[in-house]
């Protein structure tokens, strides 16, 4: 009787003990609620109208001098796009497109996502949501990883590789000119720049009613104009203003990555979190079993 | 070699016998000391409690250890192989999972938890559970390889559609190798029926006993170990 109620304590503590210990992994691994974000009205964006742009690429120019990005080389093709494409020194560009109708001028730069894959997937923090509602880059934490330079649904992000093989890299990308904003210079110096008024910022809720409006007016000279950002990831705070399909400007019209880099982060990483847990309790549970069922000395 | 226990009268006497080379013993003690600091850098990068070890220089840091570690873990098989050749062919025979093994994996819980060993079919250097966890660590080798090489010089070169994948598949490995090896450690360093394990592994030798019992198809030779196997199964149902 007195052995059965030992035993019965026994399992009590240790009840007790592996619980104590599977709460501690379930804290350890629990993720900062940032859960899904909502976007507000009042957070700041950028709206593009390639309608009025002009391709005269002052924003390029800005963006690099307040920046201060260095120029880039590149091959003298003789053509207008120079440099080609977005990189980890060039933030923002004017690319040119042809169509039937003829020329056109696109702006690209981050779209600053509400639902940011590239923030989803950062395992340093350096890549965030500032409060503002734009993505930011602390490159200071940046450890070079790259994971947004992959999971990115637009390819903004672009690492500025030091040494390929050691893997010493920073990553680079559009940051809405934060410095500007929270120092109260000013907005986005490629926005502040623009002689004509083709990118604007301001208040999100305020832009999106001046893009609905714009949208309707090209709709009534019978262009297929078509607004994007509203809605696709989140709701993007840089704005555009599309005359085609938006794969037709190399923009997915549902940017699939964030729910992939969702499904990574917040289902198979928790799922293997539980294997560890699992696999820690057993463990320790048949320790605290064997010790008791298997005497060393009757072990030959 | 005799052993007197502390304040015990009784006097055991272990005959010691070679088990491993000392060639095996070095692979899997450089194996050790590569995918631990593996597993530790890379956990860095998993577990958002860790962040701050994974930011700006001491991220960079780890990273780099990840990478030095990776070239030696990734490495290791292949030059031991290309020096001992005749063992690749040894180690894969050992390796294959048999019939016998079913009936090693139903005995087991019993034989781990309680101690009973009567029902353990007779096995040989390597049993069932040992099979297992050398099986699983030859493929997620191979994993480790196929999506780690690919996200260190792929960036840029691989479609990202692809790059995703190997993330999530180098996570998943990552998963399975470190639960096996948490199973491992347990067995190898604190359960009490697997005390000539950690013996073997660092001196290289067993005990005749232990071996008689617990690797019977390499310590008599398949044949005579089967024999005595189902004449003993003979005699239980007997009795």
């Amino acid at each position: 009787m007195n052995g059965k109620k030992s035993e019965i304590q026994m399992s009590r503590r240790e009840f007790l003990g592996l619980s104590a210990l599977g709460l501690g992994i379930a804290l350890a691994n629990a993720r900062p609620a940032a859960a899904t974000r909502a976007v507000a009205p009042d957070e700041v964006a950028i709206l593009y109208d390639p309608v009025k742009c002009v391709g005269c690429k002052a924003c390029q120019m800005a963006c690099k001098r307040w920046n201060k990005l260095p120029n880039e080389s590149t091959d003298p093709l003789g053509i207008y796009e120079s440099p080609q494409g977005l990189s980890a020194i060039t933030w923002n560009i004017i690319k040119l497109r042809r169509t039937e109708t003829g020329w056109h001028f696109f702006n690209y730069q981050c779209m600053h996502c509400t639902d940011a894959a590239c923030v989803e997937v950062c395992p340093t923090g350096a890549l965030y949501h500032d409060p503002k509602g734009f993505v930011a880059l602390d490159r200071d934490k940046c450890n070079g990883c790259g994971y947004c330079t992959q999971f990115c649904p637009y390819g903004v992000p672009h690492l500025q590789v030091e040494n390929a093989l050691t893997g010493r890299a920073k990553s680079a990308k559009c940051v809405f000119c934060q410095d500007r904003l929270w120092a109260g210079i000013g907005g986005p110096r490629c926005a502040e720049v623009c002689p004509v008024g083709a990118l604007t910022w301001g208040k999100r809720g305020e832009l999106l009613e001046k893009a609905r409006a714009r949208v309707a007016e090209l709709q009534a000279k019978g262009m297929s104009a078509r607004l994007y950002g509203e809605t696709e990831a989140g709701g993007l705070h840089r704005l555009s203003i599309l005359l085609d399909e938006p794969e037709a400007y190399g923009l997915p019209s549902v940017p699939k990555t964030p729910t992939f880099a969702r499904a990574w982060q917040r289902i198979i990483q928790p799922l293997g979190n539980v294997a560890f847990g699992a696999a820690l309790l057993g463990i320790f549970g048949v320790f605290l079993f064997v010790r008791r069922k298997i005497r060393m000395e009757e072990v030959k | 070699m005799t052993v007197q226990l502390k304040g015990r009268p009784e006097v055991i006497t272990i005959q010691w016998i070679p088990k491993y080379t000392f060639m095996e013993r070095l692979g899997h003690w450089l194996h050790t000391a590569t995918f631990v600091p593996l597993a530790i850098t890379g956990m860095i990068l998993y577990f958002p409690f860790l962040q701050p070890l994974a930011q700006g220089e001491a991220g960079l840091f780890i990273r780099l250890v990840h990478r030095v570690a990776a070239v030696i873990f990734g490495l290791l098989p292949i030059v031991y192989y290309l020096v001992e050749p005749r063992r690749l062919i040894l180690h894969l025979r050992e390796f294959l999972l048999r019939k016998e093994d079913i009936g090693w994996l139903k005995a087991a819980p019993a034989y781990y938890l309680l101690g009973k060993h009567e029902a353990m079919p007779p096995q040989g250097r390597f049993n069932a559970g040992e099979k297992l966890n050398g099986l699983m660590m030859i493929v997620t080798w191979f994993v480790f390889g196929i999506t780690g090489i690919p996200m260190w010089f792929g960036k840029g070169v691989i479609p990202p559609e692809i790059f995703r994948w190997l993330v999530v598949f180098h996570d998943l490995a990552m998963i399975v190798s470190v639960c096996m090896l948490m199973v491992h450690l347990y067995l190898a360093v604190a359960h009490p029926l697997m005390w000539a394990g950690l013996v073997s592994m660092r001196f290289g030798v067993t005990s005749a006993e232990y071996a008689a019992e617990h690797h019977a198809k390499w310590f008599y030779g398949p044949k005579r170990a089967m024999e005595m196997w189902e004449a003993k199964k003979r005699e239980a149902a007997h009795h």
